[in-house]
């Protein structure tokens, strides 16, 4: 999916995103929204449905409470790549973020663990396993597009979505008329 | 072959109706066609034809009771599978891998009309012995829309009939008429909106040329309503908020200064009853949001976790009962209302029976909505010390306090931020229906045994967002969960059996006259002997179980039909309490079963 360029949302964005001091992500942000169909970070957005990174850190990336515990925000981890590899490669022990990695913690190890010694701290198994070049792709997709970034908005959903979804609809009615749409009004039809 | 000659006879039964109906000189506004479809009257007088199962929880007052009797405890050992149907939706969307079944299929005339958990409708002509799909109504859902704010599941509890239509929901928000013959919508409306954080789960329950829909979200910042659209307009004929609007009754139970009450919650996802004598509906209601930050909203929080009786021709709400005031545990009260009548010390007690999230079975007067008994019928309760046996509140309840503790020890709050309760937050039994024998006087409660860790957070204004859960806190489970089906006997209000199972009830339950059927999310169905609950059949799906029990007629035969397939909340949200369940494979099918 394309991403149109959209120079006031992106520099909005930039703007926001300055303020939270994360200069490296909104620069490569802003290079994917100049030069989408070149973009070789974007081939990870498939493996972040596919391995259902959404269930949990939902397609923004932003996690959150709720039912599921608490996963991570990605748009605001400072993990480095080596990090994000590691994590997706592994779970995370003792948290609910499963390992992606076939053989984790037995063949291969992990957290210089193995799965005797992770015990209870045992990391789930993902849905799906994924090779070592789809885990890299997903990382590249969240380093560029998802990690740094500010509050999620219209463009970027439709860029996830595209357009047959309602559900971006709410980011574009909060552009349109913010001060409406801060908050769930629950005002009857 | 089959279906010509069911058509046939329905063709027979349709002219009858129809001279009965020109005779009468009734529903002259009614299409023609609707004469032999469901009306008022076959609504209200479903004893009249027991082959067939009409209302979502089988009659009026949610008794999920048949009085078929081929199927006995003597010949239930003989009891195999008749036939089965592949059905769809396993597809997920939004936060979900997968949807599951949690459907009772409606039974008319040896035509079963059954849903996926994205909402298409299955017409299955059931006749000969074998099922044959009529037609398919896909409303194609919008998956992402719709299940983004999905708190706990893609799910549809299922149908209902009326005139020549098949009324259903949608995940995103729609109520729709399908042609019963053709299977083409006739029309829709959108009642609910995801945009919002709200979506449709529950069936719909006609109330005299009226559809009643419920709505849930209350992890989302929803402010929780019920909904009639008239039939025949396709218009609304009433809404009422479960939450009072400013100034409004019940508003005064809202006591903070972050307008909690516009985003409080007290959804309304699950079917209601309907009690034709008082023209009275009877609807629960869920949680407050957030839901484990009740500092947050300090007050009753009105009319979250009560017991509703609603005027059925206004909505106005009769009278109200608050199961858990100013929640902290996520206790919703949205279960059915079961609607017996018990003979008492000073003439006939009409009750309204609700087995709660909280743990507690309760009793009510439904004409009044005075408590009249309550107990547990959970194993184990650490919430509270038990219910005060004049007011069935809580006995640690105090009405001047703003902020309610409970057992404080165990009550999640901003000073106990990590704490484990019992039941669980999933509750001592969810929506799961419970099913009522008025012979046996006996009610038969699906349990999830259980408890968990709440992890609370503090909920500020600027965390509440549109489509995105608002809890304050969250679950985990470090606890195995079993369950049980609990059997009260209405007359005492005590225990009468408890036949524990190793996983919890997730399915529900169907009585008949000496039998109980219900479901293990570990695949097997069984029938169990309705006084002793002694197990005397079982079959193993190699499904998950999810969804409850039915029984119906073809041709003179009775049979009993399940859907299969684990979704919901529980395969996502509380299967590490359940290990064992992780390796049963999301599915969708229908099982229908016979001597």
């Amino acid at each position: 999916m394309e991403l149109k360029p959209l120079p006031a949302a992106a520099s909005m964005l930039l703007v926001s995103v300055v303020a939270l001091s994360f200069s490296m992500p909104a620069a490569a942000y802003a290079q994917a929204a100049q030069t989408p169909a070149l973009d070789p970070t974007n081939a990870g957005k498939g493996v972040f449905s596919k391995a259902n990174c959404v269930g949990c850190h939902k397609w923004h990336g932003n996690g959150g409470g709720g039912y599921g515990g608490d996963a991570l925000s990605l748009r605001k981890t400072e993990l480095t790549r080596e990090q994000f590899i590691e994590t997706v490669g592994c779970g995370r022990p003792g948290t609910a973020m499963p390992f992606f990695t076939r053989g984790a913690y037995d063949e291969v190890k992990c957290h210089d663990m193995n799965r005797q010694e992770a015990g209870a701290q045992m990391p789930p198994e993902g849905g799906t396993f994924l090779r070592p070049k789809d885990i890299e792709a997903v990382t590249d997709y969240v380093i560029a597009h998802i990690k740094g970034a500010g509050e999620p908005n219209y463009a970027e959903c439709i860029t996830f979505f595209g357009s047959a979804s309602r559900a971006c609809d709410i980011y574009k009615a909060q552009e349109q008329k913010p001060e409406d749409a801060v908050a769930n009004t629950g005002k009857s039809k | 072959m089959e279906r010509f000659s069911g058509h046939l006879r329905i063709g027979a039964r349709a002219r009858l109706l129809a001279v009965t109906v020109a005779a009468g000189g009734m529903m002259a506004a009614l299409p023609a066609s609707a004469a032999d479809g469901v009306n008022q009257e076959r609504l209200l007088n479903v004893d009249k034809e027991p082959g067939n199962w009409l209302h979502h929880h089988q009659n009026y007052a949610a008794h999920r009771f048949s009085t078929l009797k081929q199927i006995t405890r003597d010949n239930v050992k003989n009891l195999k599978v008749a036939w089965t149907m592949h059905l769809g939706g396993v597809e997920g969307g939004g936060i979900w891998s997968h949807g599951g079944l949690e459907g009772t299929p409606i039974a008319e005339n040896g035509f079963l009309y059954v849903t996926d958990g994205w909402g298409s409708v299955y017409k299955i002509d059931a006749h000969g012995g074998r099922g044959v799909l009529v037609w398919k109504m896909d409303p194609k859902t919008d998956h992402d829309w719709a299940g983004a704010v999905a708190c706990c599941g893609v799910d549809n509890r299922g149908v209902a009939l009326w005139g020549d239509l098949v009324i259903s929901h949608t995940l995103d928000g729609r109520l729709i008429a399908t042609n019963k013959e053709t299977g083409q919508v006739k029309w829709q409306r959108t009642v609910a909106d995801p945009d919002k954080g709200e979506v449709i789960t529950g069936a719909p329950l006609i109330v005299k040329n009226m559809a009643i829909t419920g709505v849930a979200g209350a992890e989302y910042g929803i402010r929780g309503w019920l909904a009639a659209t008239d039939l025949t307009t396709e218009k609304e004929v009433w809404r009422t908020h479960t939450i009072p609007g400013k100034g409004e009754p019940g508003s005064e139970t809202w006591k903070d200064n972050n307008n909690a009450a516009a985003a409080g919650g007290g959804s309304t996802w699950v079917t209601g009853s309907y009690d034709p004598a008082i023209d009275t509906i009877f609807w629960g209601t869920g949680n407050p949001g957030p839901d484990w930050d009740n500092a947050y909203r300090p007050g009753d929080n009105l009319y979250t976790d009560s017991s509703l009786a609603l005027d059925a021709n206004t909505g106005k709400i009769k009278w109200h009962y608050q199961h858990t005031p100013n929640d902290p545990y996520d206790y919703d009260s949205v279960a059915e209302r079961v609607l017996v009548d018990v003979p008492g010390p000073s003439g006939p007690l009409k009750l309204a029976l609700e087995a709660d999230r909280n743990g507690f079975a309760y009793a009510i007067d439904r004409t009044t909505g005075k408590f009249v008994w309550g107990l547990p019928f959970v194993k184990k309760v650490t919430w509270t010390k038990g219910l005060d046996a004049e007011t069935g509140k809580p006995i640690e309840y105090d009405p001047n306090k703003a902020v309610q503790t409970y057992v404080t020890s165990v009550t999640p709050s901003r000073t106990n931020m990590e704490t484990d309760i019992c039941p669980g937050n999933m509750g001592g039994k969810n929506w799961p229906p419970t099913a009522y024998n008025p012979d046996l006087k006996l009610w038969y409660i699906p349990v999830i045994e259980s408890c968990n860790r709440i992890k609370v957070e503090v909920a500020t204004p600027d965390k509440l967002k549109p489509r995105e859960f608002w809890t304050g806190g969250g679950p985990s489970q470090p606890f195995k969960i079993t369950g049980s089906v609990t059997a009260i006997d209405v007359t005492t209000g005590k225990i009468a059996g408890k036949l524990e199972t190793p996983f919890p009830n997730l399915g529900g339950i169907l009585a008949t006259s000496d039998l109980v059927f219900t479901g293990q999310p570990s695949g097997e169905v069984m029938a169990l002997d309705a006084k002793s609950l002694q197990k005397l059949w079982e079959f193993n799906t190699g499904g998950g179980v999810n969804a409850p029990p039915m029984t119906f007629t073809v041709d003179g035969k009775q049979y009993v039909a399940i859907l299969v397939g684990l979704g919901g909340a529980w395969d996502k949200w509380f299967i590490d309490s359940t290990p064992e369940l992780k390796k049963i494979q999301p599915g969708s099918m229908l099982y229908v079963f016979a001597l």
